[in-house]
């Protein structure tokens, strides 16, 4: 028979493992297409930050129709953690950014879709930052 | 405050059985109860100290007061604005219950940790519907919050900013509506006695919690600067009281 104590032991320690959820990023290499007749706009190679390891190169591209833009992670090969989301940041820190989203794979290449129409002369670097914990992993200054 | 007793009058109203054989109820109830209740991406672990008076002839209602410690835990949970001049269009207390919301002045501040741990003063309300069932209410009154330092993303005008440290608020009040202060629990809840010691409880919690910027302010449209957020949280849970 489970006694009061038994039963508060087993509803905390429940409440503790929905309470730890660190979901590290996929790590299966990105495979998304790039448009061959997108015009490249801006590119930069990633530098590690102060609490992760990145390499590859972060590209601005136009689609063919002019109608929308993209940033392209190409070759990328990302230190893994939780929580990692791709910025486009007016500094080099995430200070003033707009986020395009979790980071897809720690690998490989990724597209990320940009709503509107941002002043790309502000929004100068792509970032990979771990959002939750609010750690910069790696940064490209776009030109 | 006002839809809460609604609610709770009807809960007593609706399901109220006489009970015959009821034993005489006691003058003061003194407990210690326990409880924890789980909702989306937060959880709250509460502990708290009643002491209830029974009221009339057959003290079957109670009134008392109390002392509650609660711990709020959250993950990348939002935090609206919270000065009840920004937030509602009527701000005369009472009827903000029924004032609508002023959203064009929302901004959302996403707190990707929060960790808060207050100590309340409660006021408690409660029916014994039968030897067994109790039905109640407590809400925290006044108190104090510690808590740990987060990171945040503040959604503003258009624009997305990363708060480095956003913190509890300090003080908690209960005013009424959007005009609380602070980190603020309340609880309505059936409980089952076990026997003259022990009982277990359901729970529905509404649960205010309250983060202030540090480094980056909303602007309101009218260019009212604002550190102030709000999460409204609901949630289910079970809880377990020593009677002394």
């Amino acid at each position: 028979m489970i006694t009061m104590k038994q039963l508060l032991l087993l509803a905390f320690t429940a409440m503790m493992l929905a309470a730890c959820k660190k979901e590290a990023t996929p790590t299966v290499p990105g495979m998304d297409t790039v448009d061959s007749s997108a015009m490249i706009n801006q590119t930069g190679a990633f530098i590690n930050g102060p609490y992760g390891n990145v390499r590859g190169t972060a590209k601005i591209i136009t689609a063919s129709d002019s109608a929308s833009f993209s940033l392209v992670l190409q070759d990328m090969s990302i230190s893994n953690g939780p929580d990692l989301h791709v910025y486009l940041s007016k500094e080099i820190q995430p200070v003033n950014f707009i986020d395009l989203g979790k980071l897809k794979s720690t690998s490989g290449t990724q597209v990320y879709s940009i709503s509107g129409t941002p002043d790309f002369s502000q929004y100068r670097y792509a970032l990979i930052h771990c959002q939750q914990f609010n750690h910069l992993f790696g940064s490209a200054e776009l030109k | 405050m006002k839809k809460y007793l609604l609610v709770f009058l009807i809960l007593i109203g609706g399901i109220s059985v006489s009970s015959a054989q009821q034993s005489k109820l006691p003058k003061v109830n003194q407990l210690a109860d326990f409880s924890a209740t789980i909702g989306s991406s937060q959880q709250s672990l509460a502990a708290s100290y009643i002491y209830n008076w029974g009221v009339g002839k057959k003290r079957k209602f109670e009134l008392g007061i109390g002392l509650r410690n609660t711990a709020y835990f959250g993950v990348k949970r939002d935090f609206w604005t919270a000065p009840a001049k920004l937030a509602r269009t009527n701000t005369t207390p009472f009827l903000i219950f029924f004032a609508g919301q002023k959203t064009e002045n929302w901004d959302t501040l996403t707190v990707q940790r929060a960790f808060t741990n207050s100590l309340n003063v409660t006021a408690n309300l409660g029916y014994h519907i039968t030897n067994k069932l109790y039905a109640g209410f407590n809400i925290d009154v006044i108190g104090f919050t510690v808590g740990q330092k987060s990171s945040a993303i503040l959604k503003s005008n258009g624009s997305t900013k990363t708060e480095p440290a956003a913190k509890p608020a300090a003080f908690n009040l209960l005013l009424t509506g959007d005009h609380d202060l602070g980190t603020l629990n309340s609880e309505f809840f059936l409980r089952y006695n076990i026997n003259k010691t022990w009982s277990v409880k359901g729970i529905y919690q509404f649960l205010f919690v309250e983060y202030e910027t540090t480094t980056i302010k909303q602007t309101a449209p009218d260019g009212t600067q604002n550190d102030r957020f709000r999460n409204k949280a609901n949630n289910f849970g079970v809880g377990v009281a020593y009677h002394f």
